[in-house]
């Protein structure tokens, strides 16, 4: 039995000592490299989800020191993840914050995480590519705004990070240019991703199994999936290719150092207009850990929540704010759904949630009256979920509740991911409340757009026949979800327009770097994790390349300052 | 899920592994006799030769009956015999494996009425489960897809137990042609065409191994081996069902035999690959009720044993009667 087993992993760092956890054996413990903070790491990275733990990783086996900071607990898959939804909200952001705006986002549960592995730890899993248009979305779809890179580009990084996560997918995709197969083949389908199939086939439009980042056989001493459907409330098998269980193991392989209930409330600029490393709270205190480096992956509401709390004389709007961007074109993407009753049991809970998709509304430009496009994918929501949405959006309580709960069984639904587009007035800032460090909360204001409105509309509308020609009866729609977050510090071709370039390094700090779903300029109608893991490889080895040729500022520095060591030692 | 299917499941589990230990039993004996009854090497047929290459084959027939007893009787508990037919290969295994029993052990020159229905009844089995199984595949949404080959009724498993009826009704043949000029099946001569069989039998088992382990991916560099083997020792086996009878140097094919040992033994080792598989599912083998269920199938690889048996007593035959 570990001696961390009493501990509270909520309440008392795991990571520390030379070791930390080892997720793949229950009380077990992997080396850890350790640095004192007043040693000056290359990279400090703040945040370990599917941003900043993809890159600890690759900057660590690219041989560069890193550490890289959670303000959550490093969790123990096998031992700490009960199969109980409230247990299991332990997995989120809950950290205060105001939401307001014309369509307030309901922030938390579906939208942000908070443990090493960040929003990975419950995420749903599925892994899309981009439509490869999006990445010009202005100049070929004619909205939203360009990215700075280019499509074939990214389907190399698609697949590095397909790979490293041994996604299961179908044998071929029925969308978009050419894809590698996928690593592990497509799970089997459960009752509910059957009536996705069936009414896509009614409307003549394709389907497929949904690529996922859950194991469909063993790896390594990860087990495959178990099919019981626990996914978004943590997966407790390791069959989910979290960001925890593929990137973080490497990158502490590698070197890396983990610090896990260590909160970053501000990066330090020196007078150069450099960053020399980050304020974190940990063990009740405040420490200082230098770096020549940093990059911010703390999530599209933390990072630049980050970037405007570290506000100097010299940087009064904050940090990489030059273009007064920063916490601007926050994207959430709309989550919207039908819902019916099948006269066969379904089940929908059995199993990864989304087990089938159709990105038919992504890839076809006919017949849309907005810009965009949306995927939709069949749904499990666990008990508990289920009720939550049946209160909230129908209304139902106490006998009504109970009633509709007993035809649970019977569920079948569609949910969208929807492309929201960039809008400025969308936006984080900072409220004057603190928050349990003393740190300023984020306010977030969101509004949607009329295009926004008009594909939610379009896609109800479609979902519902859809729906219909598989079976269901007692149809209706849920009409006020959304999810992932994005933008916020968009990357971009000029420092005017753009937080940070196309490889996430800030346009005012050359040694400042952002690297998750913040710098995404369009969302894109599919889920965004496979793009921001995408995004940290390529940024990863444009680092190596730009160190190569000594273009990283603080390496510069520092390698003269090892000079005045060697000589200081000599003397 | 009953207590009563529970039982059964349990009864045809436990029958399978009782026969598999009893099917390998008469081998030693038969060694005994073998030294004494050493024929002149080129003594043409000899009624007593073909027995011993029927019951060989009996023993073939059993072993693969054992696999289909085994393996239907997990996978079928698994799909909660939803429908009542999935009784019938566990009803229809488990009486070919008590045929091929008391056909290993029954040494009289002549076939037995009943094995020879019940072996008809394997196939016929056998052609209808594979009917049933294609039938599922495609009534499921997406039809003959990907997704409904992997995760679908089997197609190729109901192929057991069509070639344990097809080898068990052959054997038969060559015992009732014992003492005939030459052993002969339908008029073909016996050794060749159950070679053919068999080899037919490798390809097809091997391709459903094929399919499988593509569904998992070829995770372990292992899962390349019951998809690389057994070809090999098809071609083999067909070279050998194509030889000139006449040519007498070769009639001994030691390296087809050889190769069908390897082929025997890859069935058994297969199964403690399957094992370690089970192991490597959420729990363990401590969760075994389940993992078996999810696991790669524990009683699949010994089918390629079954056939390598076959294989072996076809080419036993073919040594002993250069036309057969
Ligand atoms: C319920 C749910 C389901 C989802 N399903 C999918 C899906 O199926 N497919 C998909 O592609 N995406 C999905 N997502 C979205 C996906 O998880 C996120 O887009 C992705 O993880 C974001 O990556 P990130 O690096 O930007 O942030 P995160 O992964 O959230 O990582 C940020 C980390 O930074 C830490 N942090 C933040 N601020 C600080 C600070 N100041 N100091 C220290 N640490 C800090 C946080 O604790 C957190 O661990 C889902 C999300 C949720 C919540
Ligand atoms: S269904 Fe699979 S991926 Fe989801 S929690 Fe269970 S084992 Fe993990």
């Amino acid at each position: 039995m570990s001696d961390d087993m009493s501990g509270d992993p909520q309440v008392t760092p795991r990571a520390s000592g030379g070791r930390a956890p080892d997720v793949f054996r229950p009380g077990g413990w992997v080396p850890m490299r350790s640095y004192r903070d007043d040693e000056t790491v290359d990279f400090v990275i703040v945040g370990t989800g599917a941003g900043g733990g993809t890159l600890a990783c690759k900057l660590a086996e690219y041989g560069f020191s890193v550490v890289a900071l959670d303000a959550g607990p490093y969790f123990r898959p096998l031992e700490d993840f009960a199969s109980d939804e409230s247990e299991q909200t332990k997995l989120y952001w809950t950290d205060d914050r105001i939401s307001d705006g014309a369509n307030p986002l309901q922030l938390g549960s579906n939208n942000s995480g908070k443990a090493v592995g960040g929003s990975t730890v419950h995420f749903a899993m599925v892994s899309l590519r981009f439509r490869p248009e999006w990445f010009k979305s202005r100049t070929l779809l004619g909205y939203g705004a360009d990215w700075p890179i280019d499509w074939r580009e990214m389907w190399s990084y698609y697949t590095e990070v397909e790979q490293a996560l041994k996604i299961s997918g179908p044998i071929t995709y029925p969308w978009g240019p050419k894809r590698p197969r996928y690593p592990y083949r497509a799970h089997p389908l459960n009752a509910a991703a059957r009536v996705l199939a069936r009414g896509c086939e009614a409307l003549g439009i394709s389907w497929t199994e949904t690529p996922l980042a859950t194991l469909s056989a063993p790896r390594g001493l990860a087990h495959p999936c178990v099919y019981r459907g626990f996914c978004v409330a943590g997966c407790s098998t390791n069959a989910k290719q979290s960001a925890l269980v593929t990137w973080i193991p490497r990158a502490l392989a590698a070197g890396a150092e983990i610090r896990d209930l260590a909160m970053v409330g501000r990066i330090e600029v020196d007078d150069r207009d450099l960053v020399t490393g980050v304020h974190y709270h940990r063990n009740g205190g405040w420490h200082f850990q230098r770096a020549r480096n940093v990059v911010v992956a703390g999530y599209a509401i933390e990072t630049p929540r980050l970037l405007l709390n570290s506000a100097t004389g010299r940087h009064r709007d904050g940090l990489a704010n030059s273009s007064g961007l920063v916490g601007r074109n926050l994207m959430t993407q709309s989550n919207q759904a039908v819902w019916g009753l099948m006269d066969d049991e379904i089940r929908s809970y059995k199993g990864p949630p989304s087990l089938a998709i159709t990105e038919h509304w992504n890839y076809a430009d006919k017949g849309k009256d907005f810009f965009g496009g949306y995927a939709y994918m069949s749904q499990g929501p666990l008990p508990q979920l289920w009720a939550n949405t049946l209160a909230q959006a129908r209304g139902l309580w106490g006998a009504r509740l109970v009633e509709e709960m007993t035809n649970y069984n019977h569920v079948a639904g569609l949910k969208i991911v929807g492309e929201m587009l960039p809008q400025e007035r969308n936006r984080v800032t900072l409220a004057d409340e603190v928050d349990q460090y003393g740190l300023r909360i984020p306010r977030v204001t969101y509004s949607w757009c009329d295009n926004d409105r008009r594909l939610i509309d379009h896609s109800l509308a479609f979902m519902t026949r859809a729906l219909q020609a598989a079976g269901a009866k007692d149809i209706w729609t849920q009409d006020d979800d959304t999810c992932h977050l994005n933008g916020t510090a968009r990357m971009g071709d000029d420092p005017r327009s753009s937080v940070v370039d196309a490889d996430c390094r800030s346009w005012d700090i050359p040694n400042l770097w952002i690297c998750d779903g913040s710098v995404f300029p369009t969302v894109g109608g599919v889920n965004p994790s496979l793009t921001i893991q995408a995004i940290a490889c390529r940024t990863a080895d444009r680092i190596r390349a730009m160190a190569r040729r000594g273009e990283l500022t603080g390496q510069r520095a520092e390698r003269t300052r090892r000079a005045v060591h060697a000589t200081s030692a000599s003397a | 899920m009953s207590n009563d299917t529970d039982w059964l499941v349990g009864a045809g589990l436990a029958l399978s592994a009782i026969a598999a230990t009893a099917m390998l039993q008469p081998r030693g004996q038969t060694k005994v006799t073998q030294v004494p009854a050493s024929l002149p090497r080129r003594a043409g047929p000899h009624p007593r030769a073909s027995v011993r290459a029927a019951r060989r084959l009996n023993r073939a027939a059993g072993l693969l009956a054992v696999s289909v007893l085994a393996d239907s009787s997990v996978e079928h508990y698994r799909g909660s015999f939803k429908n009542k037919a999935m009784y019938t290969p566990l009803a229809v295994s488990a009486l070919t494996l008590a045929m091929s029993a008391h056909g290993t052990a029954d040494r009289r020159p002549w076939a037995h009425r009943l094995r020879d229905g019940s072996y008809l009844l394997a196939a016929a089995t056998g052609l209808a489960g594979t009917g049933f199984h294609v039938y599922n595949v495609t009534k499921k949404v997406g039809g003959f897809s990907w997704q409904n080959l992997f995760y679908g009724a089997p197609l190729g498993a109901p192929m057991a137990i069509l070639l344990s009826g097809l080898l068990g009704f052959c054997s038969e043949r060559v015992r009732d042609t014992s003492r005939a000029q030459r052993p002969h099946v339908f008029g073909l001569p016996a050794a060749r065409t159950i070679a053919a069989v068999t080899a037919a039998g490798l390809l097809g088992t091997s391709g459903e191994a094929g399919l499988l382990h593509f569904r998992g991916a070829f995770h372990n560099p292992f899962m390349a081996v019951p998809v690389t083997l057994p070809p090999i020792g098809a071609a083999l086996l067909f070279n050998a069902a194509a030889r000139d009878p006449d040519d007498d140097q070769n009639r001994a094919h030691p390296l087809t035999r050889a190769w069908m040992w390897l082929l025997a033994a890859m069935g058994f080792v297969g199964v403690g690959f399957h094992a370690y598989g089970v192991s490597r599912n959420m729990g363990g083998w401590r969760n075994w009720s389940q993992n078996i269920l999810a696991g790669p199938p524990l009683p699949a690889p010994p089918s390629f044993t079954g056939l390598a048996l076959a294989g072996l007593a076809a080419l036993g035959l073919m040594r002993e009667h250069p036309d057969a």
